[in-house]
């Protein structure tokens, strides 16, 4: 759950890529960090790793001022990928906003994919959050790499499936900002909703994206 | 100091920040690099770090960021800009690395802790599994007995029903051989018993014919004895083959027990049968007495309750420690008919007397009663609207009484 801090005037959104190991968290993080230019961008935060594997998260802070002079700060989170983290990935899920899968498109990969959604499904009942309307957006990385399961199997595959499909390589960062813009698009209402963003800090969806992409200039307030 | 309850993504205050390193050495760090006095202020301005006194109006007030916000000020009266702001990503970096150093402590804690509560939670599940084991273990041996005597008694009532159909088959076959000859010997008794009064007729014209070779062969073979004791020969015969037909029509009727079909009879007959077959075990343990009551023709399954009856006589003949009596009582009562068999024998001590219909229970030794006699005998009893009771003293004897409603007209 977001967190509203009357006293400072602060808006906190937690946002969590999840995924197998190795199907390239950080590298989003790292991408998005490059790409975006928001009103406020601070450093990434590596915690810890061993062998380029994360072992605790990774944390890479966003941020923008809205008009009503509140601050609104996004905690972008990777959680360790590997089975045995499982309690640090539980505690790092605990109270998102919205989620991430990174899956990794390579044709061996199928097993750790879904095994790790599986595991995303179970931690978010563990720290109560209701999978079913939970913001999800799943990203299959590592498009630029030689044997991955084609494009149409895999929306073939996810047709029933609610949450939206990006493709992407997060190495070249291809797709990389897709995948966040619609992630917002699926946060924004649930905010919206929450703390009536467009009614009394009059932020729209549009602004609300393009402030934190860093496009604000565009749309002028 | 920090306080270990906040949570890895709590937001850290300047204070929390710089908690590991030593405030005096770092004011005193400063203030050479600055070549000025400086001090570290929170966003509140609450905290100073080192003692330095506050600055004068014109001082320097660099912002100190961390996670997007401003964290605190660095204050200097030194006038070289670029050294200022050095010095303030200088406690930026610091920060920064405060503040990693801070979650990875919490998270490490967070994790440890449920790490810990998952390994307890699996260890009173193994506790619990141990402990069912543990008892499982304790019982095994006294549930390998239960099933064993399960066994047994399904066996022993296996046993019991062969045992009672092939012994209907055999009595069923025996009675169809011997009925035939019994009935010709019988019927051929007859006939002799006329022709001796025949010779007998004849006897007196012979004697006084006056043919004294005759005479003395009569004498010498002596016809007079012989006809005096031909017919009760002969009649003792026609009793005997009368008794043999009686028990075979009775093992016709013991051996009819498989085939369930309700049949009129008076139940005194059917007792009068069940005394005919049990005779031998009885007559050598006790006096059988019957008190038999007029009774209204009951449409019954008469086999069923013959059975009855056998077990009920068996098993007082059973509880004879010495000579005794039995007496079977029949009649109505209060509109049902009513039949008591009652003996003098041993008696049923009062804690076993419960038990005495359950099925499998026997005071006898194994084989030589399957402990299903009295278990059916309620069953079939029950099975006909009736029911049987008992009522015992040690030493004195039983009274099983069975009481079977009269059939609506």
């Amino acid at each position: 759950m977001a967190e509203l801090d009357e006293t400072t005037r602060k808006l906190t959104i937690k946002l969590v890529y999840y995924g197998p190991a190795m199907s390239g968290k950080t590298t989003n993080l790292m991408r998005l960090h490059d790409l975006l230019s928001p009103d406020l961008k601070g450093e990434i935060m590596t915690l810890e790793t061993q062998n380029d594997r994360t072992l605790f998260f990774d944390l890479l802070p966003l941020g923008f001022r809205t008009p009503s002079g509140w601050l609104v700060k996004f905690k972008l989170y990777t959680v360790p990928g590997q089975v045995v983290h499982d309690a640090t990935r539980k505690a790092v899920l605990s109270r998102a906003d919205g989620v991430v899968f990174v899956a990794d498109s390579q044709r061996s990969q199928g097993i750790n994919n879904s095994e790790s959604f599986q595991n995303l499904e179970d931690n978010a009942r563990r720290v109560g959050l209701d999978f079913g309307t939970l913001p999800i957006v799943v990203q299959f990385n590592k498009r630029d790499l030689p044997d991955v399961l084609p494009e149409e199997e895999i929306r073939g595959r996810w047709s029933a499936a609610p949450w939206p499909l990006v493709m992407a390589s997060a190495l070249t960062g291809a797709g990389v900002r897709e995948t966040f813009v619609k992630l917002l698009e699926t946060v924004y209402p649930v905010l919206d909703r929450s703390f009536s963003l467009s009614e009394e800090h009059g932020i729209s969806a549009k602004a609300f994206i393009d402030a934190v992409t860093g496009e604000s200039l565009e749309n002028p307030r | 100091m920090k306080t270990h309850a906040k949570g890895y993504d709590s937001t850290l205050s300047l204070r929390e920040l710089l908690s590991g390193i030593s405030p005096d050495r770092l004011s005193a760090a400063l203030t050479v690099l600055l070549g000025a006095p400086a001090r570290v202020v929170s966003a509140n301005g609450a905290w100073v770090m080192g003692n330095a006194p506050p600055l004068a109006e014109n001082a320097k007030r660099l912002p100190l960021t961390h996670d997007l916000e401003t964290a605190g000020h660095l204050e200097t009266a030194a006038a070289d800009e670029a050294r200022a702001r050095a010095a303030a990503n200088l406690l930026e970096l610091f920060m920064q690395s405060g503040a990693r150093y801070f979650m990875a402590s919490e998270m490490h804690i967070e994790v440890v802790k449920a790490d810990y509560e998952e390994l307890q939670r699996r260890h009173a599940a193994l506790m619990e599994s141990e402990a069912r084991y543990k008892a499982l273990a304790e019982n095994l041996e006294m549930r390998v007995k239960e099933q064993v005597n399960t066994i047994e008694s399904a066996r022993r009532q296996l046993y019991q029903a062969e045992k009672l159909a092939s012994v209907g088959q055999l009595a069923a076959g025996v009675a169809h051989e011997i009925n035939n000859p019994i009935g010709f010997i019988r019927s051929n008794l007859g006939t002799a018993q006329s022709y001796v009064q025949k010779f007998q007729s004849v006897a007196g014209q012979v004697k006084s014919s006056g043919n004294a070779a005759l005479a003395t062969a009569w004498q010498t073979a002596d016809l007079d004895f012989v006809l005096a004791d031909f017919p009760s020969l002969l009649q003792e015969s026609v009793d005997g083959a009368d008794r043999v037909a009686r028990i075979v029509s009775d093992l016709k009727g013991f051996s009819s027990i498989d085939q369930a079909e309700e049949e009129i009879v008076d139940l005194n007959d059917c007792i009068r049968s069940a005394c005919n077959v049990a005779t031998n075990q009885i007559n050598s343990r006790a006096d059988l007495k019957l008190a038999l009551g007029e009774l209204p023709p009951l449409r019954c399954k008469a086999g069923h309750l013959s059975q009855v009856f056998l077990n009920l006589l068996l098993n007082a003949a059973q509880a004879m420690k010495e000579r005794g009596e039995i007496r079977i009582q029949s009649g109505i009562e209060n509109g049902q008919i009513v039949i008591r068999f009652s003996d003098t024998g041993c008696g049923i001590p009062p804690e076993v007397l419960p038990r005495i219909f359950d099925p499998f229970f026997t005071t006898q030794d194994v084989g030589s009663g399957s402990g299903l006699g009295l278990t059916v005998s309620r069953d079939i009893i029950t099975a006909h609207g009736g029911n049987i009771e008992v009522e015992s003293e040690v030493g004195t004897g039983t009274t099983f009484t069975i009481y079977l409603p009269v059939n609506k007209p």
